[in-house]
């Protein structure tokens, strides 16, 4: 299955691009594709404990299991006012 | 509840707001804040502050947190404007109102919404040199 991937705010900048997709197996989670990009993304993975996730418009746990065609959003702390 | 939510690009007409204001009878308080860049962020002086949101996950948090104070508080309106792109020292970037019976739902609604908003509504600042 594959999900698009988007990154926000200075995570763009981190991640070199703001949208990329991957191509997972059946019943991975958000938790396990946080790891795979951080592998493949240092620079947001090194971001890791601050990250907020979310699929759709919503946040989303770590053991959320991703669906074909979700798109998982990646961003830092909100800063909102 | 009313809800009004505007993302918008363009200054806050706070006069235009407060002139489309809707009260009923039972109507008591109204309690509205306004948030302004500072000339100042983290040590730093800057000009302005550019927002950038991710609108649809924007609009469905701040109706997500809509529903929770329409269930907390007896609140007949709630309006809210947040601008997005650049914004520049002393011009608002946040417009909140809410309307309530008595004061006191006013004030904690409208504190509520703020923090919630600083929480978990996806939009972030850059500073502007």
């Amino acid at each position: 299955m594959r999900v698009t991937v988007c990154f926000h705010s200075y995570f763009k900048d981190l991640a070199g691009c703001a949208e990329t997709t991957e191509t997972l197996a059946e019943g991975v989670t958000l938790g396990r594709l946080h790891e795979k990009l951080a592998e493949r993304f240092p620079k947001v993975g090194a971001m890791k404990n601050s990250t907020l996730l979310a699929v759709g418009v919503d946040y989303q746990p770590r053991d959320y299991v991703l669906k074909d065609g979700d798109e998982v959003s990646l961003f830092p702390p909100v800063q909102g006012g | 509840m009313n809800r009004q939510l505007t993302i918008t690009t363009q200054p806050i007409d706070e006069a235009a707001l407060l002139a489309k204001r809707k009260l009923s009878g039972g109507m008591g308080a109204v309690v509205y804040f306004l948030g302004v860049v500072r000339g100042e962020e983290e040590g730093r002086t800057i000009t302005a502050i550019e927002y950038e949101a991710f609108q649809k996950m924007v609009e469905h948090q701040f109706h997500l947190i809509f529903d929770v104070m329409e269930k907390r508080w007896p609140i007949e309106s709630v309006r809210l404007v947040h601008r997005i792109g650049l914004v520049r020292v002393n011009e608002p970037s946040l417009w909140v109102e809410v309307v309530t019976p008595h004061r006191g739902e006013a004030f904690a609604a409208c504190q509520w919404l703020i923090d919630e908003m600083k929480r978990v509504v996806p939009i972030w600042k850059k500073p502007v040199a």
